[in-house]
This record gives structure tokens, C-alpha cells and sequence, in this order.
């Protein structure tokens, strides 16, 4: 556990050395944030409702969204690819230690150092703006929204750790990420809540886990979600997650193998 | 026996592309593979506490055998045992025991200070703190790096890096050393450094160490035994000084002489090198090198004349382009 929480801190203390490059970063996701949060502003009426959404609900799900982005999507499983790629995965074999287990603490020391700038970012945000955000009343819905976090910043992970993976067979890594970040970025659910898409869409992205990874513990917050469909949710993001390490530690295994028969 | 190798066979499939656009369209469709192989047949023992060697040129098989004894590479046949571990099932107990330096990639973190990457050894090897403590002064005194150890490691000298790198290597005081290539691209104040503190390391832990270099230096100053490998097959192995006796059949002889001589009269005693006429390097058969040298002293106006063993690299070049000349090349 200690060797983990030295990864975390060097992780943390890595981030500080690139405090410019963060800061911009952050910056971007700021101005991503405003663009959408006045966007919604101006197409919902004052004491209207859009897509059956109040003008307080909308405005705290896309604020919502942009803290659980932050604890999900911030990762350093981009690194496995370039690991792999130039080798320098020896380093690691040879050391009594789970590769993949050191990632994810990389993983939580990168997602800490995000979290606690996106909280700032909202906490000056909600100051200068004065939106009237939702607070949820019942510790329950919070409790279940955590746990929908969890699961997603796991999925996550795998999923990252598997396009890194790529680089066991293929150099080339990033555009597999890229068209993943692309699907993200739109079907997760940051810039409008799926649930205002046609309803075979719906369907579709239900299966899939693209929407667990934001949308859905938002959801569950906000309240607008049904026990069955909560039930439901948790099943479908549970299934992926299995499913993801299964995939995960074969292709660890088939790719490790293959490293280890061509001579990098 | 810390090491036990035989008949370890490793070869890599690599496929064939034709140049250009045709030649990658086609590769897509249709692989052609060869089998290279990098390490044939080849078969060792290495004692506790032995420091060895082993040289070749590139593409020898040096670094493959090295990642077969520390679990990189599965090997394709052949058994390797290491401190009575299979090496590629990389147990955590085995991994403990070893560690492995590679003078091209590096293990400590480029953004942050050594010290940093040392506290993350001491966590994965479960060093306690006081044994760290302990090592890091010691280590750092020995290779005289106390005063960079906070400083970013992105920001350190090629030589500063390579002694952190040593001494991140060493934080859990492996009984076997895997060096390769560890003093590439230093200059010879600092190989000589860090040639003195692996011998020292070797002397005071009982260690077994193993370097790959093609730096004859590094060889010929720390390894008694040497390993010579090429095309994947051990050439010669045992002690260093044996290798002089077995491959340099030839002695050099220069001569400069008083007065100028004529080329004819110098021939007569052996094959001449190079030739001024007050200046002559003769090549002479080991054992009539004494003969030819009085017969110098003796006929000709001798001001200097100096016996000298070829060296090794020498002999070394000869070893290797011999077995070209023989055209036993390797296996495509």
C-alpha cells in the first residue's frame, strides 16, 4: 500500500514540475465549461423547463459533469503506450511490482491533483456567477452518484489501459485514443444529458459503456432516475467493468508475451 | 552455481517488407518470416561473486541472453536457472534478488529528483527505512552525487544520471548485477569512476556481476572472465589473460634503428608491418620472437627495439573477422 501512495505523491509531485502546461489545461476546461454552461443558460427559460429539465437542474448537471469529468477521465494510462513503445516497460518487469497496479495509482495521483483545481474552478464559478444549483437532499442518491463515480474512474481505467495496449502490436496508439475521446467527449454525456436524444439512440447507449462514465451518476443525483433504472445502470456498468478486466489481463498476458518474444 | 544456461536457444521472428509502397500494400496481405537467430545453443555457469564479461559486437546476442537471465524474454529452447529460479516466470522473490542497468534507457523519473525515484525503490523492494538511509549516504558518498540527489534528473549530466542510475539499481543490494552497456556514451574520467565502484560493489557484497560493453576497457580492467559471443554463439569463454595466449599467435616487434637500414635485410626475419628506413614494427610467431630480437640487436644498429603482446581489442577484431573470413555467418 505504501509503495502505492509513493507513486500517487511522485505522480503529484510530477504535475507540479509542469505547472504552466496544467494550468492551461485547466484553462481549456474552463472555457469548454462556460461555453456549454451559457449555452444552456440561453436556450432555457427562466422559469421554464427544457427537455424536461429546469433551468437550475440543467445548469447543476453541466457543472455536475465537469467535477465528475475531472475524477474520471483524468488518467496517465496514455503513458502505457510510449512505455511499451520505447521499452521502457523493462524497467518495470524486472521490479517486483504489478504494472498495472502502479498505473492506477498514477491514476488517483493525477485524478487528486485535477479534483482539487476543478473544485476550485467551480467554487469561483458558482461566486462570480450565482447560479442556483441543485442540492440533493437524500444522502442516498449522493451515496449511490459516489458509487456510479467509482465504477466509471475503474471502466475508465480500463479502457485507457487498454487502448495503451495497442502499443504491443501497433506503434501506432494515439489514434485509437483519439476516436475514443471523441465518442467520449460527445456520448458520455458532458455537453448535454442523453437522455434528449431519440430513444432507439437511447437504447443503443444504454448497452454501451460510454454514458456510464459521466451521465449516469449525474443522473442519479439530480434525482431524475427511477430505482429500476438506477438498478439497471449499476448492472449494465458492472457487467462492462468484469468485462473490461477480463480483457484487460488477457491482452496484458497475449501482449506481454509477445514483448517478450521480439527483442525490445 | 548462481547462473545456470544451457543450451539456450533464442530466436526472433522477424518479417521481411519489400521498400516502398508496393513492397507495405503486399506485407499486408502476404508475411514473409524469417527466423534471426539472436542467441544459438548456447551453454554457461556463473559462480557466486563472479564478475564476467561479455563482449561482442552488436547484434551478438549480448543484451538477448542478458534479458533471457532477467526475465524479459521467453526463450525459444533451452533451460536458465538463476539463483534457482526460472527467470521468465518473474517471481517477485527472484526479482528481489536482482537488478538490471541499462546504459540507454533509464528507470528514475526524467522530472523528478533522484532522491524521489530512490524513495520508490525502497517501497517496491520493502526496504526498511534505516537499511535505505544507510545505502543512500553510503552509495552517494562512494560516487561522490551527494549534492545532486535533490536536483531534477532531466536536469543532470549524462555521467550525474548514470551514477543515480547505479545507485537506484542497488537500494536493495541485489546479489546479482545485470550491467548493459552501463558506460555508454561517458567520458573516461567517469567510466573509470563507475568501473571502480562496480568492482568495489562486487568485492564488499559478494555480488555477481554481469556487464555487456563493448568498451574493451571496461572488460579488460574488471572482469577476470569473459564471455566472447557472436552471431549467437559463445566464441570463447574463460579468463581474459588465456585469450592473449590462444588467439595472438603473434608478437610485434618495433625496432628504430641508428642509421637508416634497407627493407630487403629487415623482411628476412618476418613479416614487417610498417616500414621507414629508421623505423620498422615486425610481426613474429610468439615463440621466435626472443630469436628474431637478438638477431636484431645483434646485425642491425639498434637504438630502441620493444617486444609488445598484440592487445586485446586487437585479437578481439581478429577473433571476430576470422570467423567472417570462415563464412560462418549467421543463420538467415
Amino acid at each position: 500500500m505504501k509503495l502505492y501512495l509513493q507513486v500517487a505523491k511522485n505522480t503529484w509531485d510530477e504535475m507540479t514540475t509542469y505547472r504552466f502546461n496544467f494550468l492551461m489545461w485547466r484553462l481549456r476546461n474552463v472555457l469548454q465549461l462556460l461555453t456549454v454552461y451559457y449555452l444552456w443558460l440561453a436556450v432555457t427559460p427562466q422559469n421554464g423547463h427544457i427537455f424536461g429539465y429546469s433551468r437550475s437542474l440543467i445548469l447543476t448537471y453541466i457543472l455536475g459533469a465537469s467535477l465528475v469529468g475531472s475524477i474520471v477521465f483524468s488518467s496517465r494510462t496514455q503513458e502505457i503506450g510510449e512505455n511499451i513503445n520505447l521499452g521502457e516497460l523493462s524497467q518495470f518487469l524486472v521490479k517486483p511490482l504489478r504494472y498495472l497496479g502502479y498505473w492506477f495509482a498514477r491514476d488517483i495521483g493525477d485524478k487528486l491533483f485535477n479534483i482539487i483545481f476543478s473544485l476550485g474552478e467551480l467554487t469561483l464559478i458558482y461566486l462570480v456567477l450565482r447560479p442556483a444549483i441543485y442540492l440533493q437532499p437524500h444522502i442516498g442518491e449522493v451515496l449511490l452518484a459516489s458509487l456510479a463515480i467509482l465504477l466509471a474512474v475503474v471502466m475508465n481505467f480500463f479502457i485507457g489501459t487498454l487502448l495503451g495496449m495497442i502499443a504491443f502490436w501497433s506503434p501506432e496508439v494515439w489514434a485509437p485514443r483519439f476516436i475514443f475521446f471523441t465518442l467520449v467527449s460527445f456520448f458520455a454525456g458532458g455537453l448535454f444529458p442523453l437522455n434528449i436524444l431519440p430513444l432507439p439512440v437511447q437504447y443503443v447507449f444504454a448497452l454501451l459503456p460510454f454514458g456510464y462514465l459521466q451521465y449516469f451518476p449525474i443522473e442519479i443525483y439530480l434525482g431524475k432516475m427511477s430505482p429500476l433504472a438506477i438498478a439497471q445502470g449499476f448492472g449494465i456498468a458492472l457487467l462492462w467493468s468484469v468485462l473490461l478486466y477480463l480483457l484487460v489481463s488477457r491482452v496484458w498476458r497475449k501482449g506481454l508475451k509477445m514483448y517478450s518474444s521480439e527483442g525490445n | 552455481m548462481v547462473i545456470s544456461v544451457s543450451h539456450l536457444t533464442k530466436y526472433y521472428q522477424v518479417h521481411q517488407k519489400e521498400p516502398g509502397f508496393t513492397g507495405s500494400l503486399k506485407s499486408l496481405f502476404h508475411r514473409k518470416y524469417y527466423d534471426a537467430k539472436a542467441v544459438d545453443d548456447i551453454s554457461f555457469t556463473i559462480g557466486e561473486g563472479e564478475l564476467v564479461g561479455f563482449i561482442g559486437p552488436n547484434g551478438a546476442g549480448k543484451t538477448t541472453t542478458l534479458k533471457c537471465l532477467t526475465g524479459l524474454l521467453y526463450p525459444t529452447s533451452g533451460r536458465v536457472q538463476v539463483l534457482g529460479y526460472t527467470p521468465f516466470e518473474r517471481k517477485h522473490a527472484y526479482l528481489k534478488q536482482i537488478s538490471l542497468v541499462m546504459g540507454q534507457k533509464n528507470q528514475l523519473w526524467w522530472d523528478l529528483p533522484a532522491i524521489d525515484s530512490f524513495l520508490l525503490n525502497k517501497e517496491i523492494y520493502q526496504i526498511p527505512t534505516e537499511q535505505y538511509t544507510n545505502t543512500i549516504v553510503e552509495l552517494s558518498e562512494l560516487l561522490d552525487v551527494q549534492d545532486i540527489l535533490q536536483v531534477q534528473v532531466r536536469k543532470l549530466s549524462l555521467g550525474q544520471r548514470m551514477k543515480c542510475e547505479l545507485i537506484a539499481a542497488l537500494i536493495h543490494r541485489p546479489r546479482i548485477l545485470f550491467l548493459d552497456e552501463p558506460t555508454i556514451g561517458l567520458d573516461v574520467m567517469m567510466q573509470q569512476k563507475l568501473r571502480e565502484f562496480v568492482r568495489n560493489y562486487n568485492e564488499k557484497y559478494n555480488a555477481t556481476v554481469i556487464l555487456t560493453s563493448h568498451y574493451m576497457k571496461d572488460v579488460e580492467e574488471l572482469c577476470k572472465r569473459v564471455i566472447i559471443i557472436d552471431h549467437g554463439k559463445i566464441l570463447y569463454d574463460g579468463a581474459l589473460a588465456n585469450i592473449v595466449k590462444q588467439y595472438a599467435r603473434n608478437k610485434a616487434i618495433s625496432v628504430i634503428f641508428e642509421k637508416p637500414v634497407l627493407l630487403e635485410d629487415v623482411k628476412k626475419l618476418g613479416k614487417v608491418v610498417s616500414f621507414e628506413p629508421t623505423k620498422a614494427i615486425i610481426s613474429i610467431p610468439r615463440a621466435k620472437s626472443n630469436h628474431v630480437a637478438s638477431q636484431l640487436l645483434e646485425h642491425f644498429p639498434v637504438a630502441d627495439l620493444n617486444i609488445e603482446e598484440a592487445n586485446i581489442e586487437e585479437i578481439i577484431r581478429d577473433v571476430f573477422s576470422k570467423r567472417e573470413g570462415l563464412g560462418i555467418k549467421g543463420t538467415q
